[in-house]
């Protein structure tokens, strides 16, 4: 592209250049040039010619006889290997049927054509850094409720199946439009070997975690780290500690965008906790300009820093730079007082991966059926051994995790939560996490030293400590 | 179009000579000729460039998600938004900042080093350069081989706090306080290492381009300063200068342009939009508004904003060009 340009500003000169501005301009208008003719025709299609056959007990959703079904996968950790499994299960009982499965790391730009001309895939998983805001496309979705209540393909009905609460983020104005496959836990990650190696234990209240912060320092470690890409996984940390100190009544009045719902007291004890741990030169410096897996690595490899927040995908996401001997191992977030509303095993946990079937694709019922055959056991137990990540389904996971203490924790914290099970919605239905990623880099960086300002220091000392407060 | 000269022949048989004229006016050749080279292009042009351009104003006036074929007219009110919207102003002064810095830091550093490759030699003697000129004119392009958004991800590890290379030399130097120093999450310096980035990948495309034009310039004409006792500095300011500078604002315009894009660099290297948003871009905005926010509507907004900008740029350029004395004519 650059190399082109240049090519036509040596041979054509300044003549091209009125064109070229308005070439640049419309750089929006240049990606619609393939919807220009689909706009007007998209009115009369749609999905009322979705191909059907006969609905049985074993085709619940009525998949016509030698369909394709088109399921465009979102390839990001979790690869795209456990979806073509499925696929093969779909066709073993539909005979003739198969399922085309595409790997697509931007969903949204692809797929936001083929939206707007009336031709979407039949399912889709709607994942990763580029996803279709779920707010622009609800209204254009199925309700997935009719695969829920089928049952899978072992007979059973795929709700009984289901941990609890697993629907409520896909759900939007009491119409299930998105199913999430894959259940994530969030909690604080450590390594189990390094904590007992030095006799640490993992704080529950955020007292507890300064003072753990001042022993890792005497050790020559920090007590966390941050990439510039996941600095909002210290806000998710930062939610969850606040709702089990504040309870329901916090969780629902961010989860509302209620005003003033970031100065709650619950919120403010949190922020304020976290402040005094970063002013105290417990998080490693220079995380708002470090990518976020060279970051992480810092936690998992080099065990610079001993703890970090994140979702049950961390173990996967660094299987390869992992030090050998790490255990790795998540506890419950802490909370600011030992008598907060919810108990310290409280979890935040909730469904990821979502799954969405558009109603004007050519083939909805398949899309439905590869649903049913993702949430069969087969495909759960193959996903969870493959992944080390839990689906949705209950009891896919043995004791053993498959050899991971990461997945043994996950299902221990699920056990022990119980019924206290909470998480919010607000951050990804309204396209957030952009914005706020700004704002929390910057808190976790302190106050930013500039060079001269920190070559000062070591010249004046005192000086120093009068400019940085 | 081919049926439209069959009658304008027949009737040319009958009327002789001046009426000869016209045939040849529509002649095949010349018909046939208009169309390949004037109509397609014109046609192109028309729905690939001006017919998109339409559209993207149409929807900056609407309400469209980008994923619905449905939308709502709504007017003015995404421009009137733009303008009380904090993060986009601080996206366009950030644009703008970079539009003033970047083609006049990168042009004046192609200048001089085109200057001292192709006349910076020993003073008598024919006007020549260095003497390995070559070789550095060679060198100082390979970074523009490399394509922009690996120049960008290979400088976001050399900017890397803790593993990076500028902080291990500074280190190895004796600065301590370069030790997890984030040069790319730090407000003050993130804006700065970009265009040190930006400048680094495209100083040796502008050098050779002024190479070429120096070489343009007679002889002669540098011969006559020198016996007139002109130095090098004042050779470079007072005839180098004048004589390519419909090469200069040609380089301008371009290297604006890229500054008002951006895109790619900013990908690579701040993502996210920096510190503080200190490098967000007008570009970054607008992709972000339209896919993750889906606000196609409102991005389209940003998008004719910034054509708007493009072209004032260009005008401005022009205009100083054309004040300060300079052709406005472009050299055919």
């Amino acid at each position: 592209m650059k190399t082109f340009r240049k090519g036509i500003a040596m041979s054509m000169k300044d003549k091209q250049i009125e064109r070229r501005t308005f070439f640049r301009g419309a750089a929006v208008a240049a990606i619609m040039i393939p919807l220009s003719g689909t706009l007007a025709s998209c009115a009369t299609s749609g999905g009322g010619d979705s191909s059907t056959g006969k609905k049985s007990k074993n085709n619940p959703f009525g998949v016509a006889a030698n369909s394709t079904t088109d399921a465009v996968i979102f390839k990001g950790g979790y690869g795209i290997a456990y979806a073509q499994f499925a696929g093969k299960q779909v066709s073993k009982l539909q005979k003739g049927s198969t399922v085309k499965v595409t790997a697509q790391t931007n969903i949204a730009q692809t797929l936001q054509p083929r939206f707007v001309a009336g031709n979407p895939p039949d399912v889709i998983d709607n994942s990763g850094a580029n996803l279709i805001g779920i707010n622009t496309i609800r209204g254009q979705l199925e309700d997935l409720t009719d695969v829920i209540n089928a049952d899978n393909y072992e007979g059973k009905k795929i709700s009984d199946t289901l941990y609890a609460g697993v629907t409520k983020p896909g759900t939007f104005d009491g119409k299930f439009v998105q199913l999430n496959y894959v259940l994530t836990v969030y909690a604080l990650w450590h390594s189990e070997s390094l904590f007992k190696q030095n006799g640490w234990t993992v704080p529950t209240t955020w007292d507890e975690m300064y003072e753990l912060g001042t022993k890792a320092k005497a050790a020559g470690k920090y007590l966390f780290t941050w990439g510039k890409e996941a600095a909002t996984y210290y806000q998710t940390l930062a939610i969850s500690s606040a709702i089990k100190e504040g309870g329901d009544e916090v969780r629902l009045a961010l989860d509302n965008l209620e005003a003033g719902c970031w100065s709650k007291d619950a919120v403010q004890q949190v922020f304020t906790a976290m402040k005094k741990i970063i002013d105290a030169g417990y998080v490693k410096p220079g995380g708002a300009g470090t990518q976020f897996t060279a970051a992480q690595a810092q936690w998992s490899d080099d065990e610079e820093a001993i703890l970090y927040p994140s979702g049950s995908w961390i173990e996967n996401e660094m299987k390869t730079q992992t030090k050998s001997g790490f255990t790795m191992t998540g506890t419950p977030e802490p909370t600011v007082t030992k008598n907060s509303k919810f108990p310290a095993a409280a979890l935040h946990s909730t469904a990821g991966e979502g799954y969405i079937v558009p109603s004007q694709g050519k083939n909805v019922a398949g899309g439905k059926e590869f649903l049913r055959a993702m949430l069969s056991k087969d495909a759960a137990v193959n996903f969870a051994k493959s992944t080390l990540s839990s689906t949705i389904v209950k009891d896919t996971i043995p004791e053993d995790g498959f050899g991971s203490t990461a997945l043994v924790s996950q299902v221990k914290m699920l056990a022990d939560a119980g019924t206290n099970v909470f998480s919010w919605n607000f951050v990804d239905l309204y396209g957030m996490n952009t914005d706020q990623l700004v704002v929390w880099n910057t808190f976790l960086s302190g106050v930013p030293p500039s060079p001269s300002s920190r070559a000062r220091c070591r010249r004046s000392p005192t000086r120093c400590a009068t400019t940085t407060r | 179009m081919t049926s439209t000269d069959t009658p304008a022949t027949t009737r040319s048989g009958v009327s002789g000579p001046p009426v000869r004229r016209r045939r040849k006016k529509f002649s095949f050749d010349r018909v046939s000729f208009f169309v390949v080279f004037l109509g397609i292009p014109v046609v192109g042009y028309l729905i690939f460039v001006i017919w998109p351009f339409l559209q993207a104003f149409y929807y900056s006036l609407t309400d469209w998600s980008g994923f619905s074929p449905d939308m709502n007219f709504i007017g003015l009110k995404n421009y009137v938004n733009l303008f009380q919207d904090s993060i986009f102003l601080k996206a366009v002064g950030n644009s703008v900042t970079l539009l003033i810095v970047l083609p006049f830091v990168t042009l004046v550093i192609a200048m001089a080093f085109a200057s001292i490759i192709v006349l910076g030699g020993p003073s008598n003697g024919p006007i020549r350069g260095l003497k390995a000129s070559s070789l550095y004119r060679v060198v100082s392009f390979f970074p523009y081989v490399i394509p922009a958004i690996v120049i960008a991800i290979i400088w976001s590890f050399v900017y890397d706090p803790s593993a990076g290379l500028l902080n291990g030399i500074l280190q190895s130097l004796g600065g301590n306080w370069a030790n997890s120093f984030a040069w790319l999450g730090n407000p003050r310096t993130a804006l700065v290492s970009v265009i040190f980035v930006i400048v680094w990948g495209l100083v040796g495309f502008y050098m050779v381009l002024f190479i070429a034009s120096i070489k343009g310039v007679p002889a002669e004409i540098y011969e006559a300063a020198r016996i007139d006792g002109a130095g090098r500095f004042r050779t470079a300011i007072s005839i180098t200068v004048p004589l390519i500078r419909d090469n200069i604002q040609t380089a301008y315009i371009y290297m604006g342009i890229l500054a008002l894009d951006a895109f790619v660099y900013m990908a690579g290297l701040e993502a996210g939009g920096g510190p503080g948003n200190s490098t967000l871009v007008i570009s970054q905005r607008l992709f972000t508004t339209a896919f993750t926010k889906g606000q196609f509507g409102y991005a389209s907004a940003m998008g004719v904003t910034l054509a708007l900008i493009t072209l004032l740029f260009a005008a401005v350029v022009f205009a100083v060009n054309r004040l300060t004395g300079g052709t406005n004519e472009v050299s055919e």
